[in-house]
């Protein structure tokens, strides 16, 4: 046995699987970096131009603000806002009326039927405006950052196809799946829930 | 094969000494090139990777400890924030204990372990290949997590609820738990190879009362591994299930309970410490013996306090719990069992200490390390009976105390011991000596960076500084401290720097070591530096527990193994007697293979649980590949 040689193998070898982890490593952080950060103060003027919601007047639908895309729709995909927006759910009361999420006194999130539409803005609009028959306005209550994460949540609560960023269930009594397993794929209802005729928008 | 059959099989009877060595290394020797080195199952190749793997992930550590100290040298600092400041702790501590500690010392075992009792190669050797990729894909899940922004921020026990599904969002929790899942099931496959290859693969004449004190702690050590790992595999795989698929393990509202996760962490948790150090006490042991110039003073007490310390661990988990609120007799009990394992550890220091007294110490780097090491558990075991103390533990729970009593311990109890066992045994891994002036600069730093380092945290703790805080404000009394402590890290860094430094230099060029540069008595320094592919060119016979220092004219050799196969000896339990001979696998790339297939499947569950179903398949598939059988025969004779 040569030693230079015994010795050249056993470098080359942990060397090179070093190298290779590192690179990993190492392309993993150039992806990092173009991440959004979990942000727990969100910038002022981000933050009023995602107030900046531009509706239709009928004030059903619309758009959502130009910033909203420039920031890669971070209300839907990350699971910190997502998680952030079903704490705002059970702490701002939203249960005493939509209940688990199937309604109550207000109407079911989870049934596959929106009275002003499914996307993100209706909804972050129904939460920041209120809207007739009892909905009420939680502009003076929340921050945009807020209005937006539970919009966000909300919308997670009834979609079809659960997300991977979706919340997990709560430590409480268990009602119905989580939202990371699409309970309202599950709920789903082929008429609208019975609802009081003075729901929905002004005709 | 069926020629081979009739071939009557060439033995080493009556073989000379060259003409066997070129069967011995045809036969062992990993076949060249990339493929072969991804399948070899040589001990020695895979235990050099763990090593360096371990190392790698000791500086990518130790590089975290050093962000955490900047932000934490002057108060509200704005190095790092809050969120990173998390993923930095737990990265720091997961890194440190399930990365590097508990791989490094299973490295050891596996290098030395079966050079120590005599055998050419560690049982299971697949097995051992397998393990390897697995740690080494786990520890990769974590990092590029972490460099993903997405790592793990829970803390390195990870408390429910708090990586629980309500609070723990996103995949962090969720990584942490399948890295640990990887750990562990690494750890516990070397430690079943260790248990037989100690047991069943001895040289002909090791009786049990003439194994080597470091694979005497190596078998403990394996025990310990095999009765608390499936604790943690519980905790780790009943979380995730919490997360993924919504079970009720620590849901209280549902009749699950949040305590149980401290305890079956914590069951895992505390004899991971001792898997941690009975290695390294099993270091110390040797390299105390051989630089002592005389046999181990208290051989079968040493043995016992190490059984005693296997045993009493399991029995101390509750000491991280006192201030959760459980019943007063508990606390009392846990109280008391913790202060008992100050018993062992004490016999342990005094029989290190009168091997000194008694022999005619050489303070060679190795020896300088084990005294560093001594009086640094010391300082550790004295903080550790306080805060076994259920009063005292409720002043400096969760404080800075804490942080710098686990350190000295680890540090301490581990790592000085560790770069005692690198200075010592990398002559026999490389066949170069490392540097005796660097290695005395490189434990000088380390020794006082450490102590100026860590020392002033008990002061810190005690004026009520909490750990895991991203800052503090200027108005508290921290500010001195932390500015000293920092300071004091970069002299810890620069030891280690040149640790490092000295280890990659002897590696290339360092002085020649020769079979036995220390004059040793184990049977590790009978063969040549760096040892070949099949260790020993004959397996000896051990007549006495330092083999090599009782003959003078070298060592009793056995006769009658095949060459013309992987063969070794297998023996007795506990007198060694010669029992059979015993083929050995072969190199196999299946166990890559398998390994990638696990990986796939353990990560893919993160993020949907079909992955557990659709990942068996290739699972299965490699599995078969690496079992499928050869048509050769493996019959023992
Ligand atoms: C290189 C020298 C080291 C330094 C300067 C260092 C420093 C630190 C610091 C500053 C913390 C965080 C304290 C906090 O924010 O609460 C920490 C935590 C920790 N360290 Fe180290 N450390 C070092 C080496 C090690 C080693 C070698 C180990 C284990 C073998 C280790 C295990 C841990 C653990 C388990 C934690 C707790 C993490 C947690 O709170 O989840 N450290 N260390
Ligand atoms: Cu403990």
């Amino acid at each position: 046995m040569m030693p230079g040689k015994v010795l050249r193998g056993g470098v080359a070898q942990p060397l090179a699987i070093a190298l290779f982890s590192v690179a990993l490593a190492g392309i993993a952080t150039l992806v990092g970096l173009e991440r959004q950060p979990r942000q727990y103060r969100i910038d002022p003027p981000v933050a009023a131009a995602l107030d900046d919601l531009r509706l239709m007047p009928t004030g059903i639908g619309g758009a959502p603000p130009e910033v909203y895309f420039a920031l890669d729709k971070p209300y839907e995909t990350s699971a910190y806002d997502l998680s952030q927006g079903k704490r705002l759910y059970s702490w701002f009361g939203c249960a005493n009326c939509h209940g688990d999420g199937r309604g109550g006194a207000g109407p079911s999130l989870l049934d596959g039927w929106w009275l002003y539409g499914p996307s993100t803005v209706a909804i972050a609009a129904s939460i920041r405006n209120g809207r007739p028959h009892g909905m009420p306005a939680f502009r003076s209550k929340m921050t945009t950052d807020q209005i937006w994460q539970l919009a966000g949540y909300v919308r997670t609560m009834g979609a079809y196809s659960a997300s991977l960023a979706a919340p997990s269930r709560n430590d409480d009594k268990h009602t119905r799946p989580a939202e990371n397993r699409a309970p309202a794929a599950i709920l789903f209802n082929e008429e609208p829930a019975p609802s009081p005729s003075e729901r929905g928008p002004p005709s | 094969m069926i020629e081979d059959r009739k071939r009557p099989p060439l033995t080493d009877d009556g073989l000379d000494d060259s003409v066997l060595e070129r069967h011995l290394s045809q036969t062992w020797s990993a076949s060249p090139g990339f493929w072969g080195a991804l399948a070899t199952v040589d001990h020695k190749v895979i235990a050099r990777r763990y090593i360096v793997t371990a190392f790698v992930f000791l500086i990518l550590g130790g590089l975290l400890a050093v962000a955490m100290r900047i932000q934490l040298a002057w108060p509200e600092a704005r190095f790092l924030d809050p969120d990173r400041y998390n993923q930095i702790f737990t990265t720091h501590g997961s890194t440190m204990m399930f990365l590097f500690a508990v791989p490094v010392m299973e490295a050891m075992a596996i290098y030395l372990v079966p050079l120590m009792v005599g055998t050419r190669n560690i049982a299971f050797p697949r097995l051992n290949a397998f393990s390897y990729w697995i740690i080494l894909i786990g520890g990769l899940l974590l990092w590029i997590s972490f460099a993903l922004d997405a790592a793990p921020d829970v803390g390195w026990f990870a408390y429910v609820p708090l990586s629980g599904p309500e609070y723990g969002p996103g995949k962090r929790a969720d990584i942490w738990a399948q890295m640990i899942t990887f750990t562990e099931l690494s750890a516990l496959a070397v430690a079943v190879e260790i248990v037989v290859t100690v047991f069943k693969q001895r040289a002909p004449g090791m009786s049990l009362d003439r194994i080597p004190l470091l694979v005497w702690s190596m078998l403990v050590m394996a025990f310990i591994v095999i009765m608390a790992m499936p604790a943690i595999m519980f905790a780790s795989s009943t979380l995730i299930l919490d997360r993924l698929v919504e079970t009720q393990f620590y849901n209280p509202a549902e009749g699950g309970d949040a305590l149980l996760w401290q305890h079956v962490f914590w069951f895992f948790g505390h004899p991971e410490v001792y898997i941690i150090f009975l290695p390294a006490a099993g270091m110390v042991s040797t390299i105390v013996a051989t630089f002592s110039r005389r046999p181990i003073f208290g051989y079968l007490p040493l043995v016992m306090a190490f059984i005693a310390t296997g045993i009493l661990a399991f029995g101390l988990w509750v000491h991280h719990m006192f201030v959760v609120g459980l019943p007063r007799l508990g606390e009392s009990f846990f109280t008391a069992s913790s202060m008992a394992i100050a018993v062992p550890a004490g016999i342990q220091i005094f029989c290190w200490l009168a091997t000194l007294w008694l022999g005619r110490p050489v303070f060679t780097t190795p020896l300088l390390f084990v005294i560093g090491f001594i009086v640094t558990f010391v300082i550790g075991g004295l903080t550790g009976v306080m805060v076994a103390s259920v009063p005292f533990d409720a002043q400096v729970h969760d404080t800075y105390f804490v942080v710098a009593h686990f350190h000295y311990v680890l540090v301490g109890g581990a790592v000085f011991p560790l770069l005692g066992a690198i200075y010592y045994w990398f002559p026999k891994m490389t066949g170069r000596m490392m540097s005796e002036t660097l290695g005395r600069w490189a434990f000088g730093l380390i020794f006082l960076g450490f102590n100026l380092t860590f020392f002033p945290m008990h002061i810190l703790g005690l004026q009520g500084m909490p750990r895991r805080v991203y800052t503090y404000q200027p108005e508290l009394p921290w500010a001195g401290l932390n500015l000293f402590i920092s300071l004091s890290a970069l002299v810890l860094v620069s030891g280690f720097v040149i640790f490092f430094i000295d280890a990659l230099r002897s590696w290339r060029s360092g002085k020649p070591a020769g079979p036995d540069p220390w004059s040793a008595g184990t049977l590790e320094w009978a063969t040549a530096s760096p040892p070949p592919a099949y260790n020993f060119r004959r397996i000896p016979v051990v007549e006495a527990r330092e083999p090599l220092w009782s003959r003078s004219e070298g060592l009793a050799v056995t006769k009658g193994l095949q060459v013309d196969r992987r063969e070794l000896i297998v023996s007795s339990v506990v007198e060694a007697l010669p029992e059979a001979r015993e083929s050995s696998p072969r190199d196999s790339i299946w166990p890559f293979w398998a390994a990638i297939a696990t990986s796939l499947m353990l990560i893919g569950s993160i993020f949907t649980p079909w992955a557990v179903v659709w990942g068996s398949i290739p699972i299965a598939v490699t599995l078969i590949g690496w079992f499928w059988p050869k048509g050769t025969v493996e019959d023992t004779s």
